[in-house]
């Protein structure tokens, strides 16, 4: 589908220079003097590199029609993550620097949206929030009663998350995997 | 669009009128008059990539659709038209602090289709000279502000041309020369189908220059424009550039100055072209400003003027990315 490039959005698949990109980030700017822009971040897919792009506002750029397959995550080892489409049995895989710091909240056996584009994996959706178990945590010190206080504990994946003390080991929490925030106890 | 309520910003909107108070305070102290302008007018002057907002003055008890009763009139992009002929009246040294309207600029984290401009102009300086001002105005904000995380005590420099030199790997022959520019354009991956000279220079700018710019500790000082990038400024002796500067700080363009065109003729042909381009863009055709230019026959001061996106200066103070974190209402 072509588009006008101020209306490219965050999460948007576009060809940029032959090679499929993910928009990172998509932001409209107009110098003081000159033309209107989109100031764009995008996402090289294949080498991972970020590069940044000026569209004018008025320009058509060629935004993928992908589609979204929900699977099975699998496990990862050193580069790759592995899916499986529960309904067909077919195995996918994809880097892990093409999906970014999301994964280390991935739980083996989640379900999980999978961009698809001519059959190819591109990359994840990541979900909205994620719900993992600490496993790791220590006591909040006594007399440690500033409100707001925080302390890191590790989760079942592994990834270490800033919680409110009161947070105990045992205890499921939902966390936001795009920014690695605490968003409350489940 | 709807309206968005943001409490959570009083701390922000605290270092706002904080801000406010320093720059009035400031320019006061210099000799500036505060000027209180109209937001509406029946003509402005052409500016070549600006969309406006039209509106309607009626009489209300006109009931045709016939044109009597009914005027156009537009919400101010900036306050330069009225400014310029105060100057020319000899009003001396002035500021505008207040409102301005830029259509068809959608909210993003540097943006608001309404948003809060600061324009001030010096007798007697050119833009260099008004630079020094304007980093004697961030050294005063700086200090009411209790701010430290960047030092305004100098600029780091750029020409145009080293700016391009050095972070686009452009020669000042490919930048002066629109057809080795452009060529040099597609290499680097540019559309350049309906692609200006201008519009090229932009995307390069925004793309790969100004990313660098004002991440030294210190706020960047890029100067001398090509003159197809004049605006209003008046060009150098050589014709080649314009003497015309912005100002980054974090990657972010602040504000911009230029010693002011005051040739008549120049004005007239600038104008022609500007409303040439507006007319190729399909923008909307509004009257153009003819009292601004017969004003101007009178003669503009030799001046600088500075103009300056208020709320963009106010996230530098704050330590904020995104304009609507200043805000308690927004239009969104």
């Amino acid at each position: 589908m072509r588009i006008n490039a101020g209306n490219l959005k965050k999460g948007e698949f576009v060809f940029f220079q032959g090679e499929i990109c993910q928009v990172q980030k998509a932001d409209f700017y107009s110098p003081g003097k000159g033309s209107a822009l989109m100031k764009a971040k995008l996402k090289n897919l294949i080498s991972t590199k970020n590069v940044e792009y000026a569209y004018k506002s008025n320009e058509q750029v060629e935004v993928l029609d992908v589609a979204s397959v929900e699977m099975q995550y699998l496990y990862k080892d050193k580069e790759n993550l592995y899916f499986m489409d529960e309904r067909t049995f077919n195995q996918s895989s994809l880097l892990i620097s093409v999906v970014g710091e999301v994964t280390k909240f991935f739980k083996e056996g989640e379900k999980m949206f999978v961009y698809m584009y001519n059959d190819k994996p591109l990359t994840i959706r990541p979900p909205s929030s994620v719900k993992l178990k600490i496993v790791e945590a220590e006591d909040a010190a006594k007399g440690d009663t500033v409100s707001g206080a925080k302390k890191p504990v590790r989760v079942e994946t592994g990834a270490i998350v800033m919680v409110p003390i009161f947070i105990k080991i045992g205890e499921t929490i939902s966390i936001n995997p795009e920014t690695g925030e605490y968003t409350g106890r489940v | 669009m709807k309206i968005q309520t943001n409490v959570n910003n009083l701390k922000n909107y605290r270092i706002y009128l904080q801000v406010e108070k320093a720059v009035n305070e400031f320019l006061e102290k210099n000799n500036y008059l505060k000027i209180d302008l109209p937001v509406l007018s029946p003509a402005l002057i052409p500016e070549s990539y600006l969309e406006v907002f039209e509106t309607e003055f009626r009489l209300s008890w006109e009931k045709t659709y016939l044109p009597a009763g009914r005027e156009k009139l537009y919400l101010t992009p900036s306050p330069e038209l009225f400014l310029k002929r105060l100057l020319a009246y000899g009003v001396g040294d002035c500021y505008y602090l207040g409102k301005a309207f830029r259509n068809s600029e959608p909210n993003s984290s540097w943006h608001l289709p309404e948003f809060t401009i600061l324009e001030f102009y010096k007798i007697g300086v050119n833009y260099l000279q008004l630079a020094d001002e304007v980093l004697k105005l961030l050294q005063w904000i700086a200090l009411a502000t209790n701010n430290k995380t960047i030092s305004f005590e100098k600029w780091e420099k750029y020409s145009v041309i080293q700016a391009f030199a050095k972070f686009a790997q452009i020669s000042q022959k490919e930048l002066f020369n629109p057809k080795e520019f452009i060529k040099k354009a597609k290499s680097k991956g540019y559309k350049i189908k309906n692609a200006t000279y201008e519009d090229l220079f932009s995307q390069i700018l925004a793309a790969e220059i100004e990313p660098n710019l004002g991440k030294n500790g210190y706020p960047t000082l890029l100067y001398d424009y090509p003159c197809q990038l004049a605006s209003l400024a008046k060009l150098s002796h050589d014709k080649k550039t314009a003497e015309r500067c912005e100002f980054y700080i974090n990657g972010l363009e602040i504000g911009g100055f230029c010693t002011e065109l005051n040739d008549v003729k120049e004005q007239q042909k600038r104008f022609i072209d500007q409303s040439l381009i507006r007319k190729n863009n399909h923008l909307i055709d509004h009257a153009i400003d003819k009292g601004f230019v017969e004003v101007l026959q009178y003669g503009l001061p030799d001046c600088a003027g500075a103009g300056i996106g208020f709320e963009r200066l106010v996230m530098i103070f704050s330590d904020e990315t995104s304009i609507e974190d200043l805000k308690l209402i927004t239009i969104i």
